[in-house]
């Protein structure tokens, strides 16, 4: 266990506070699997009589079954295939993601999603803003950049891979498309698990919390989902005209500011730590920050990091009891 | 179809055709645009305020050349409102109008519609016509997709629920959505994919749904009002654009009788009179215990001319053709039609146009494209009698001037049961002719007597109800738990099933209330002690029973089942009082002849034991023998001192009560019928010398010496002390008050498990269901345990046309990478073929293997299901895998022709086919799930198995396109 990507002044009792909770998190860590990791070109074991199938990250060369990329060996049954540790994100069907519009082009917003490509957004996978289900027309084409326009963060789903292997993805519902007033964050993917929920309302906090399978994630003001059906057309239209001046005027309120910081650099901590991101952790950690009475521009300094590192060591002891 | 059938209105009467002025007695052109009666109602959900219907002065979407019927322009107004409409009439009244108007109306505002039939030759002819007519029209079917950006799209269901759950970016532009056929969501099989589809359609579009007549239009339009929070119009009519009359034709007669006339009025002494000239055809030859009515080809054996015959003639003679015959299977379909080949009904100028074709079959087990030709020269009026099964009856309109019923009873898996009303409302909608025929007229064959009743309700009975026919599958809830809004429960709780449940909750409550009222109103003396007596009988008769059937296991009693030992047999009526409530029970006695092991239907059963097989007795004892209605004696035992005839009966060894130890001495020869009552007459000397006829004794004669016997039988001596020291077993009137108590414990009884059924209807349907089948997939290792799809599920998702738990279990066995192309290929037909064939040869060994190896994963899956307490029949489940055309398949797979493939299974054509285009649907599916793993060579083979069997007639495309 080792803090990446930054440097922490430590002192000297911190250092030992630190180290002995990154033991007993070592010690927890299960070893099952530990001798199945392989690094590029590693030859891995099958059994040759046997029909095997041979998955993401493996290749047969000469008789040999080898990785193609480092990681751990997993096995479904016949099926042998490698898990990558700490490389991009490696979309499946059905994930929630969360990225940022670079380029507006023909029909299509194209989407930064840490994975080797962009992925593609059509302008008829959005719902229209005026909710009615129609084909897309010329006009809609020139109001793309009213939807979205670059730099916008949005929250899609993996629709699928087409022929030409490029990535499609889809906002099934109004609660997908663009996210205003929060902040992104990007974290390694494998610290995100895939779970039945991605979308996350903190009631107490008042916050959306998207953890996005691509290690996006996104932490904002909570909006409420507005079902067009339920409003009248008049006053669809009158929210539509005038929504874009609305936002721009609504005021966020300084606790909510402070709030979205706050789970912010929980998540900062957690990433720096090398926890897995879940929402269970995060709110853990902002209670944790809370109680300590930890100032938010504090959360980031080394005596939080220890705090973390130490609370999460006692998590995992007692759920391992359990 | 409206439009088209105008058309032929105004061909009858500008331009008629030569063979239309032959006809023009009866054919009278219909101009008059009567008032058509139609009920038009709405549901709202809860809490809607409607809106006042804003006028309207947009032109209309589509102009008609013709009137609208009232029911067409209601559903029209409707539509021009921006709701939903359910639309439920009669198949040839022209619901077609109200869908190419929804369609003409998206286009114009430029928003998607979706047609969705549920047959795929079907959505191929809709599209042929919606094609002609709007041009924008795109056709997805498992087989051909053509145009999938067009703005009307034809499918079929199972695509447009493949959609919603892949979230394809036309459900977000699709405005309306069509449902033909509607009616169909009963279907056992699929009906469950109408409730996924209706459920999960996007919130903001509105829905045409098209439906033959059903009774409960309203519960449906209430359901979707209540899902999808919008008014749901609801447009009925029983209207028949031609009246129909009704004839039945008797077997072995020789005219018709009006039944039913086109004021629906039933005839009751023409009914009788019909019934009257009936020729019952011989009992022996009748065989209808084996699935086989051979009507018409027993007559016809005989050289005489068949009823078919005669019936088609006398159509002919009369011109009343063309005619559709429905038959309910697919052989007897084709043995009519060959007995009507000598006769040619086509005169000489149509003869130019077509050479030989005048009577014809349709059935699945066709070609498809031979199929797709009689359809064509049946429209075309080429073909005057067609001999079709009821598959013809659904779809695209093709009606003729007479329909004829030649079977009454239906085969629906077990038993011949009577055709229901609303199947016979479906098939007599083919006839008719509108705008041609003044009337339909429906023929309906009866070879049997037929209580009027019967005839009454089948002929003038109202149309099935639409019941939900909502059932799990792990495709559904995979599908469901993989997307981030998904929720199985959401889906339970939003169903039609559901909703019919919540529905029927007052209801149950109500009879609950009314029995608990008649229960608590039956009053008792000494309720407690009878009560405690009546429990008593209850324990002696079932301990009697456990002595019995331990007495009766074929080990101890076959050696005693001596010919001319005399038997005491139960004879209780069981038809009128189920229970007799003294400790005595109706018996008689009888002399044994000889016993019989009864064959078993199963194959497996050589390898039973003797001791475990059935077996029945056969008993000379005294009968009471009577003839019912229908012709059929009825031989009933009675004691033996009433009077009754002495005849051998059959009877299992569940009847027999006891043995007696005497051996009587009776004649060999008992076809007289004095030496039968001799025997009779020493049997009933004995029992006035031995009233208990000496009896054998289970443990000394019998040897029985099993240690449950001797615990019963004291437990028995226990409970007889008891009933005598009982005090009220001597009040008088002690039967009569059993009967009454009996009568009320029976009414507890029913009301429990009434409350039973209203606690498991409130509560969420399907739940201990749900809940079995997640345990399943996480077993298997499908999901975790916080319900996230894993990679297996994933491949499982994929796959929606055959087995997904087995055929993923296969995939991941490895076992399609060790076989070849040829029988990867034909180890899938196994989970697309479910026929048994009698004579199927065993397939080779290398496919053998295969096959075993199948059986074994069916097995597992199976077994870890009833594990998982799923309600599942483990080996009915492995044995619905047929292997019985991969023979076939793989000689396919190898590239025979289709002849030589015809020469290895015996089927119909069009089932092979059907079956093949199945298969490739399943490989298409597995394609996508190779992908996602990852195996690229396994993607390859499958890749190749594509290309080796979709060749030639098999996919031959349809002519509809």
């Amino acid at each position: 266990m080792v803090m990446r990507k930054l440097q922490l002044p430590l002192s000297q009792t911190q250092k030992v506070r630190f180290e002995r909770a990154i033991e007993r998190l070592q010690s927890l860590s299960s070893t099952a699997n530990s001798d199945a990791s392989v690094i590029v070109t590693d030859s891995i074991p099958v059994n040759h009589d046997d029909a095997f199938l041979k998955g993401h990250g493996t290749s047969e060369v000469d008789g040999e079954l080898l990785a193609t990329v480092c990681g751990v060996v997993e096995r479904v049954d016949k099926l042998v295939y490698v898990r990558t540790l700490r490389a991009r994100y490696k979309p499946e069907v059905g994930d929630i993601v969360v990225g940022r519009v670079i380029e507006v082009a023909q029909k299509r917003w194209r989407v930064e999603l840490n994975f080797t490509q962009d992925g593609v957004l059509m302008l008829s996978s959005m719902n229209m803003p005026d909710g009615i289900q129609r084909r897309r027309t010329s006009v809609d084409e020139l109001n793309m950049r009213n939807i979205f326009v670059e730099h916008d963060v949005v929250c899609a789903e993996v629709r699928n891979f087409q022929h030409d292997g490029s990535l499609q993805l889809q906002a099934r519902s109004q609660k997908y498309g663009k996210l205003e007033k929060g902040q992104l964050l990007k974290v390694d993917p494998y610290l995100v698990k895939r779970s039945k929920h991605h979308f996350h309302y903190v009631e107490n906090l008042g916050i959306d919390l998207i953890i996005g399978c691509n290690g996006f994630i996104w932490v904002g003001e909570h909006v409420e989902v507005r079902d067009p059906m339920a409003i009248d057309d008049q006053k669809d239209e009158e929210m539509i005209s005038s929504s874009s001046t609305v936002k721009e005027q609504s005021h966020i309120p300084v606790e909510t500011r402070q709030t979205v910081c706050r789970v912010g650099n929980a998540i900062r901590v957690l990433s720096n730590l090398g926890f897995t991101v879940t929402l269970e952790v995060i709110i853990e950690t902002v209670n944790l920050s809370n109680s300590k009475n930890i100032d938010i521009h504090d959360m980031l300094g080394s005596e939080f990091h220890v705090v973390v590192a130490e609370n999460e060591a006692e998590r995992r002891r007692t759920k391992r009891k359990k | 179809m409206g439009s088209v059938k105008r058309k032929s209105v105004e061909e009858s009467s500008d331009s008629a055709p030569p063979q239309k002025v032959q006809r023009e007695d009866d054919s009278t052109q219909i101009i008059n645009e009567e008032l058509v009666g139609c009920v038009h109602d709405v549901s709202f959900p809860e809490n809607y305020v409607p809106l006042a219907p804003s006028v309207h002065n947009k032109p209309p979407a589509k102009d008609f050349p013709f009137t609208l019927d009232s029911f067409q322009s209601e559903a029209i107004k409707c539509l021009d409102n921006g709701e939903s409409v359910m639309v439920s009439a009669h198949t040839s009244a022209g619901k077609t109008v109200v869908a190419s108007y929804a369609i003409a109306m998206s286009l114009k505002e430029n928003q998607r519609v979706i047609y969705t039939s549920p047959i795929k030759a079907l959505s191929n002819q809709k599209y042929r016509d919606f094609k002609e007519e709007f041009s924008d029209v795109g056709l997805m079917t498992g087989d051909v997709t053509i145009d999938p950006n067009a703005s009307c799209l034809v499918m079929t269901t199972e695509i447009l629920r493949s959609m919603q759950y892949k979230g394809s970016e036309i459900m977000r532009e699709v405005a309306w959505i069509i449902f033909d056929e509607v009616h169909y969501m009963r279907d056992s099989e699929r009906g469950v994919v109408w409730e996924e589809s209706i459920v999960m359609a996007p919130k903001n579009s509105r829905f045409v749904f098209l439906s033959a007549t059903v009774p409960n239009a309203k519960e449906f339009a209430d359901w979707v009002a209540k899902v999808h929070q919008q008014p749901c119009h609801i447009v009925y009519t029983d209207y028949r654009p031609t009246p129909l009359q009704h004839y039945v034709f008797p077997a072995g007669g020789n005219g018709l009788y009006l039944v039913v006339d086109e004021k629906a009025k039933f005839h009751e002494d023409s009914f009788q009179k019909s019934l009257n000239a009936l020729v019952p055809t011989n009992e022996g030859d009748k065989k209808r215990d084996n699935g086989k009515s051979q009507k018409g080809l027993v007559i016809g054996k005989l050289g005489e001319e068949s009823d078919i015959f005669k019936l088609v003639k006398m159509i002919i003679q009369r011109q009343y053709d063309p005619v559709i015959l429905f038959s309910f299977s697919k052989k007897e379909c084709e043995a009519l039609a060959m007995q009507m080949s000598k006769m040619d009904l086509n005169s000489d100028d149509e003869k130019d146009a077509v050479e030989t074709i005048f009577t014809s079959v349709h059935h699945s087990g066709l070609l498809p494209i031979l199929k797709e030709v009689i359809e064509i020269l049946f429209q075309e009026g080429l073909i005057k009698c067609l001999f079709a099964t009821e598959t013809f009856s659904i779809g695209l309109n093709m009606p003729a001037k007479t329909v004829v019923f030649t079977n009454v009873r239906k085969f629906d898996g077990d038993k011949f049961r009577w055709l229901s009303s609303g199947e016979y409302i479906q098939m007599s909608g083919r006839a008719g002719r509108r705008g041609i025929d003044k009337r339909g007229i429906c023929i309906l064959m009866v070879d049997e007597k037929m209580e009027p009743a019967v005839a009454k309700s089948m002929l003038k009975g109202s149309a099935d109800s639409l019941n939900s026919a909502f059932h799990l599958s792990y495709n559904m809830l995979l599908n469901q738990l993989r997307c981030e809004e998904g929720d199985p429960e959401n889906l339970l709780r939003n169903s039609f099933f559901q909703f019919q449940a919540d529905r029927a909750i007052p209801d149950l409550e109500k009879q609950i209330k009314s029995l608990e009222e008649e229960r608590d109103s039956m009053v008792i003396e000494e309720e407690e002690s009878l009560k405690n007596y009546y429990n008593l009988i209850l324990q002696y008769k079932s301990l009697k029973k456990d002595i019995r059937e331990i007495v009766f296991t074929p080990k101890y009693c076959l050696p005693f089942l001596l010919p001319n030992r005399a038997v005491c047999l139960d004879c209780t009526n069981d038809d009128e009082e189920p229970q007799s409530f003294g400790i005595e029970d109706q018996d008689t006695w009888g002399v044994i002849m000889k016993f019989n092991k009864v064959k078993s239907l199963s194959e497996d059963d050589d390898n039973r034991r003797p001791e475990d097989a059935n077996y029945t007795v056969d008993v000379l004892t005294r009968c009471m023998v009577s003839k019912d209605g229908v012709g059929k004696k009825k031989v009933k035992a009675v004691p033996i001192k009433e009077r009754g005839e002495p005849v051998v009966v059959t009877v299992p060894l569940s009847q027999i009560k006891s043995l007696s130890s005497a051996i009587m001495n009776i004649p060999k020869d008992l076809v007289p019928l004095e030496a039968r009552e001799n025997a009779l007459k020493k049997v009933s000397e004995l029992l006035s010398r031995h009233p208990d006829g000496i009896p054998l004794d289970p443990e000394v004669d019998m040897k029985i010496k099993s240690s449950s016997y001797k615990k019963t039988v004291r437990r028995l001596e226990a409970l007889e002390n008891l009933f005598e020291k009982h005090k009220i077993a001597k009040s008088p009137l002690i039967t009569e008050k059993l009967k009454v108590l009996h009568m009320k414990e029976e009414l507890t009884a029913k009301i429990k498990s009434l409350k039973k059924t209203v606690r498991s209807s409130t509560a969420l349907a399907f739940k201990d269901e749900l809940k079995a089948r997640k345990r399943v997939l996480r077993r298997l290792g499908y999901i975790t345990s916080d319900n996230v799809v894993e990679l297996k599920g994933k491949v499982a998702c994929e796959i929606s046309s055959a087995e997904e738990l087995t055929l993923t279990e296969l995939m991941f066995s490895g076992i399609f990478k060790d076989a070849k192309v040829e029988e990867l290929v034909s180890l899938l037909s196994c989970f697309v073929w479910r026929e048994r064939l009698p004579d199927a040869a065993k397939p080779r060994e290398e496919l053998d293997l295969l096959f075993i190896q199948l059986q074994d994963t069916a097995r597992r899956v199976a077994e870890l299901q009833l594990d998982c307490k799923v309600e599942i029949d483990v080996e009915s489940f492995v044995q619905s895998f047929r292997p019985d055309i991969m023979e076939a398949v793989h000689a396919w797979a190898k590239g025979s022709k289709f002849y030589e493939v015809m020469e290895i299974a015996r089927v119909f054509e069009g089932s092979l086919i059907r079956a093949i285009r199945r298969m490739e649907e399943v490989l298409q599916q597995l394609i996508v799930a190779a992908k996602s793993i990852g195996e690229t060579q396994l993607e390859a083979k499958l890749e190749e198995a594509v290309s080796k069997i979709k060749r030639d007639i098999v996919f031959a495309a349809s002519l509809y396109l």
